[in-house]
């Protein structure tokens, strides 16, 4: 995709936003492309907004939707940019430390994509850099325990939330069917990820409280800056779902940057989150369904790299980088069989989660 | 027609000459790009030498639920649509149920031999040992 803002579209993005901001006048300083931007393109703006209750300079990140055949094949795993942006709003009103949303622009004609502006925040967002501590950060993983449980109050009778979807029957069960759909006949030709999905049918827990799930919460989605927590990235994949979902993601080994010592993404123990969690959430957690979810958290990535890989190998998107995301599948897998090792052999056993696991999948003990 | 160097010992060279000469001297904007690039050379170099190694370990794996089927003097295109057609009866058998109650240990077992296969072409730092 090309440039966003240009010298033609430059006057309608700024007389737009003077009307959404309720300014006299908006001046939009483009200072380029962020990172983390496998799926959605950001761009660092810079806002001088002369009058109305916003009137000042403000460091701005404005999202889009990248436009075209990617969105058609590629990514139904996440949601539009007008749903995402009610999804950080509901966020930023339920206290969680979600970039400040400002407005959202649905109409092609301003920028000819979707898009919306929040505030910017400061800080580190690599995974790699964020588990690098000689101690484990016992503070920064409660406090994301916190920010969770508070997201988990918000749900599908919260105002401004009407437009997401709401899960069937169970949402343990619609996940499977998502994964499935996205996997396609490699649910048919790759044994391992047909034994997830087998395995998560098997096991689904009956439906229970249905959330708002930010569906990405890990590692690699939030910024620090001097070992605390400053803002909740990504919110594209948000949507209902069971609470567990959201925990059982945080505490995968795909997250956790190498610190596999360290369970609840690679800060510190998975305690110190859960405690969190149970803070703000006025829910106990269930480490068995964590563990349910974890499995599912495997599963969930594997298709994602699937359907990434799949841009590329259309030939849609070509891409050194989502052709290397295929080559992932392997990995993730392993993942996701030590896990089921971990918690028993037995399908027809789910006591069996939480039991003291045998030789190197000790780490993966839940309880 | 002799081709020679062939196409392996092309790629060899390649991958080599990219990892010390070029690498090094990568701007550091560049550089995650480079990596990929090295990346993408090592899996495609293990994956031409030792694509029917991996086919039979992973026949072995099958062999554990398929014995009768699994042929081990296949090779090449005629190996890999083995392991496809047998991977393709697990999956079927899988997700009928067939396992649901036994056989479990037998089948993660297998898995498990069909994955570190597949890893030692795509990520071999990650086999264990």
């Amino acid at each position: 995709m090309g440039a966003l803002i240009d010298g033609e579209s430059r006057p309608r993005l700024e007389s737009w936003l003077a009307g959404a901001t309720g300014a006299t006048r908006v001046s939009v300083a483009d200072e380029g492309t962020l990172g983390g931007g496998a799926i959605s393109l950001n761009l660092a703006v810079t806002l001088d907004i002369d009058g109305g209750p916003r009137a000042g300079r403000h460091a701005c990140v404005l999202r889009a939707q990248p436009g075209g055949a990617a969105v058609a094949s590629g990514m139904k795993a996440s949601i539009s940019k007008a749903q995402e942006f009610a999804a950080l709003r509901a966020a930023f009103g339920a206290g969680v430390a979600a970039p400040e949303p400002i407005a959202a622009c649905g109409d092609p004609a301003v920028l000819g994509a979707d898009f919306y502006i929040m505030r910017r925040a400061e800080g580190i967002g690599a995974g790699h850099k964020v588990v690098k501590a000689d101690q484990p950060q016992r503070g920064l993983a409660r406090e994301l325990g916190r920010q969770l449980g508070r997201l988990h109050k918000a749900g599908p009778d919260t105002p401004g939330l009407e437009d997401l979807p709401v899960p069937a029957a169970s949402p343990a069960l619609d996940c499977v069917h998502t994964y499935r759909d996205w996997l396609g006949d490699l649910a048919l030709r790759d044994a391992v990820l047909a034994w997830g999905l087998r395995w998560l049918e098997i096991h689904a827990p009956p439906p229970g409280d249905l959330v708002l799930c930010h569906r990405d919460y890990r590692t690699g989605n939030y910024l620090v800056k001097d070992g605390g927590l400053t803002a909740i990235l990504d919110w594209e994949f948000a949507g209902f779902s069971d609470p567990m979902e959201d925990l059982g993601w945080f505490c995968a080994r795909s997250w956790r940057f190498g610190r596999h010592d360290r369970e609840a993404g690679g800060l510190a123990g998975r305690e110190d989150f859960y405690a969190g969690y149970e803070e703000t959430s006025g829910r106990r957690v269930d480490p068995q369904a964590v563990a349910y979810w974890e499995t599912a958290a495997y599963m969930r990535w594997a298709a994602i790299a699937v359907l990434q890989e799949r841009r590329h190998t259309s030939g849609e998107e070509p891409s050194l980088e989502l052709a290397l995301t295929g080559r992932m599948l392997p990995e993730i897998e392993l993942d996701l069989l030590r896990h089921i090792h971990g918690l028993g052999l037995t399908a027809s056993a789910p006591a069996a989660v939480g039991a003291e696991p045998s030789g190197d999948a000790g780490e993966e003990r839940v309880a | 027609m002799r081709t020679s160097p062939d196409a392996q010992e092309l790629l060899s060279i390649v991958a080599e000459t990219f990892r010390t000469d070029l690498l090094p001297h990568i701007p550091p904007a560049q550089r995650y790009t480079a990596l990929m690039i090295a990346n993408a050379l090592g899996i495609v170099q293990r994956e031409l030498a030792g694509a029917d190694e991996a086919g039979h370990a992973m026949l072995a794996a099958l062999a554990l639920l398929y014995g009768e089927d699994a042929d081990d003097s296949l090779s090449g295109a005629d190996l890999r649509r083995r392991v496809e057609a047998l991977q393709h009866r697990l999956c079927i058998e899988i997700a009928a149920g067939d396992f649901d109650h036994d056989g479990q240990d037998v089948l993660m077992e297998c898995l498990e031999e069909i994955v570190q296969a597949r890893l030692g072409i795509a990520n071999p730092k990650l086999l264990r040992g």
